[in-house]
């Protein structure tokens, strides 16, 4: 474990700021915040760079989800980086993630005590990011049209969509290049050509796990729960229920409007982690707080956000939390490309070279691992 | 410090924002404030101005007649001030500003109101290559001793002036002029208000310091831009004239580890703060 951690911003007036160190007789110079900070600026991906600073073994962490901040470890001399590197890794993105939410209740020493840490993000979190840029959800809708096109083409689409000259098509793609969904790629010389390798479907699952689990280890809350449950997905009538697949035009619609919702939810990793602890079953205050190494407030205000969302359900008597709804992400083999694919040829907008690579893409991105 | 100023009206709708530095996501600031809007309609804070952290955060809240006016702030502000402030800022709108018919359009001359009572913090960049006497500059700015033994600074050295100008607080950011450094000119100097670029004085230094000005207005297009014309007493040294038609910027003479010209420095920027402030009154 390293004898020292501190957290620092970058404030554009106030300069470098520790914003929480451990132990607090802990003495920083600016010198070492600078070097620290120096030693990040030379790339922007997610990284924890260790460094020889004024006698000191210093690992930092610093992410491009919190640009401006860092957290640092004070190594001992006897630490082996390369052992310790993923727990250091998890832990400063739990840090940061925790500064952000409520920095008030950041104790860095239980943190390092507990050995608190967050995942790098999940599958399901870098797609859920699509939907909150509506450039980037634009995209995806022109994608599912075109199934492949040039990128020329989609960044005046685009333009013309936004009614900007000033927005970057690259910007607008990344998050899905990051999620997988699409490939970017030359296609000989000139053309940059961008293919569509799966969709996703996000929506609110009944959370089947949570209710089987409930049915074997809390056989007193089963029939409220499933009673809760059905009032959501199956309301009595006239009410018509959940139907996420309903095709909708309007942008501003309810379920397009719930999508952004649950998005924003599950990008946000302390929310996303308290979600998937619930996925597998009901879970007390307490329980919850073992899981994810959260802070009682801070799952308090997380499940009063899941409550008021309809995502989650207290059981007041039996001091329990449960899924509602599971918002859930799924990514898909987009199917219906084929025959897109099949007419772009055939009315020569794409080349026998670009066809052939998509189907390339699609077979590699589908096929199963042998 | 102060970070942004919102007014919002009767429906939560804002009548009137402004950012002075970054804070957390503008988008759920806007969201929230909404809210507090509506809750602030079923409460009466008799006139007071409270607060209420929110993640790093301070926000400062007052209502007066329709309206609800808001300050988000750091928690280390000092509440007190931050009262007086407000009330300075509500007596101003409600005076000048709450009857017009559609006050979100009709704003003139309270964006520079705002500033006088808003702005407690201005950050000045002093930039230049590695040598040319930034270091000595923020010594002759700071009053302090001149150090022997030149010590190059490492990635920025932050310090404040110790006179407020137009009540606000001065900090100095003297951004390293070593090339490895280069890469952290763009980050150091955003929200600079002031930018000074400091040369030695000779030719290659000015034709190279040409990058640096070019540079400033990409990054800060609104700040206001001096170039520095150090090392005056050499004779090498090209006149400040000369230095500022070549850097095409306002360029004053400086003898930076001459103590008579402190006043005159201080002078300059205090006339380059009052000139952005007019300027992006104008704007």
């Amino acid at each position: 474990m390293p004898d020292a951690v501190f957290v620092v911003q970058l404030d554009d007036l106030q300069g470098f700021v520790v914003q929480k160190r451990h132990p607090t007789t802990l003495i920083l110079s600016e010198k070492k915040l600078n070097l620290i900070f120096y030693e990040h600026q030379q790339d922007i991906e997610e990284s924890l760079k260790v460094s020889e600073i004024e006698d000191m073994q210093i690992a930092s962490y610093w992410d491009e989800r919190h640009p401006g901040w860092f957290v640092c470890y004070v190594l001992r001399p006897d630490d082996d980086v390369e052992m310790i590197r993923e727990d250091l890794t998890s832990s400063a993105r739990f840090i940061l993630e925790l500064m952000k939410e409520a920095p008030d209740r950041v104790d860095l020493g239980e943190i390092l005590q507990r050995g608190s840490g967050l995942e790098v993000l999940s599958e399901e979190q870098l797609f859920a990011s699509i939907f909150l840029t509506p450039s980037t959800a634009l995209l995806l809708e022109k994608m599912q049209e075109e199934g492949v096109e040039r990128a020329a083409k989609l960044g005046i689409w685009l333009k013309d969509q936004i009614q900007s000259e000033t927005i970057e098509l690259r910007e607008a793609m990344a998050p899905l290049m990051d999620a997988g969904i699409v490939k970017v790629e030359m296609i000989g010389k000139t053309a940059e050509v961008v293919f569509l390798l799966k969709d996703v479907f996000s929506y609110r699952a009944p959370p089947v796990d949570s209710l089987s689990f409930a049915l074997q280890s809390f056989p007193g809350i089963v029939e409220d729960y499933k009673q809760r449950v059905g009032a959501f997905f199956t309301p009595p009538p006239p009410s018509k229920g959940y139907n996420p697949t309903l095709p909708v035009d309007d942008p501003n619609s309810p379920i397009m409007e719930d999508r952004r919702k649950l998005s924003g939810i599950l990008v946000k990793s302390l929310y996303y982690k308290i979600l998937k602890a619930l996925r597998s079953r009901p879970m007390t205050l307490a329980e919850l707080e073992e899981k994810t190494g959260l802070p009682n407030e801070v799952l308090g205000s997380v499940l009063w956000t899941f409550e008021s969302e309809r995502i989650a359900t207290q059981f007041k008597e039996q001091e329990l939390w449960a899924l509602v709804t599971n918002p859930t992400i799924e990514a898909f083999f987009p199917e219906y490309v084929l025959p897109l694919v099949s007419t772009k040829i055939s009315e020569k907008q794409i080349s026998q070279e670009i066809a052939s690579r998509y189907l390339d893409h699609l077979g590699r991105t589908w096929s199963e691992p042998a | 410090m102060i970070r942004s100023v919102y007014i919002l009206g009767e429906q939560g709708n804002i009548v009137y924002s402004k950012d002075y530095a970054k804070s957390e996501s503008a988008e759920s600031i806007v969201e929230f404030l909404v809210n507090l809007t509506q809750f602030l309609r079923t409460v009466d804070l008799e006139e007071k101005t409270e607060f209420m952290n929110l993640a790093a955060q301070r926000f400062f809240y007052a209502v007066k007649g329709h309206f609800t006016f808001v300050f988000v702030a750091d928690k280390a502000d000092d509440s007190s001030q931050m009262e007086e402030k407000m009330e300075q800022l509500v007596d101003i709108f409600i005076k000048d500003f709450s009857e017009l018919p559609d006050p979100a359009t009709q704003m003139d001359g309270f964006d520079a109101k705002v500033d006088e009572i808003a702005v407690t913090m201005v950050k000045v960049a002093i930039l230049g290559y590695a040598g040319v006497g930034k270091t000595t500059t923020l010594h002759l700015l700071r009053g302090e001793t001149l150090p022997l033994v030149h010590d190059p600074t490492i990635g920025v050295s932050i310090k404040k002036l110790p006179e407020e100008i137009s009540t606000a607080n001065i900090v100095l950011w003297d951004l390293a002029g070593q090339s490895r450094f280069s890469i952290l000119w763009a980050k150091m100097v955003a929200n600079a208000q002031v930018v000074i670029i400091v040369t030695d004085s000779t030719l290659e230094n000015v034709l190279r310091s040409k990058k640096l000005v070019q540079l400033v207005k990409d990054e800060v297009p609104d700040a206001k831009v001096i170039g520095i014309a150090n090392k005056q007493d050499l004779p090498t040294a090209l006149t400040p004239e000369r230095v500022g038609q070549i850097l095409a910027i306002p360029t004053y003479e400086l003898v930076a580890i001459d103590i008579s010209y402190r006043d005159r420095l201080i002078q300059i920027i205090r006339r380059a703060i009052l000139e952005g402030k007019a300027e992006a009154a104008a704007a």
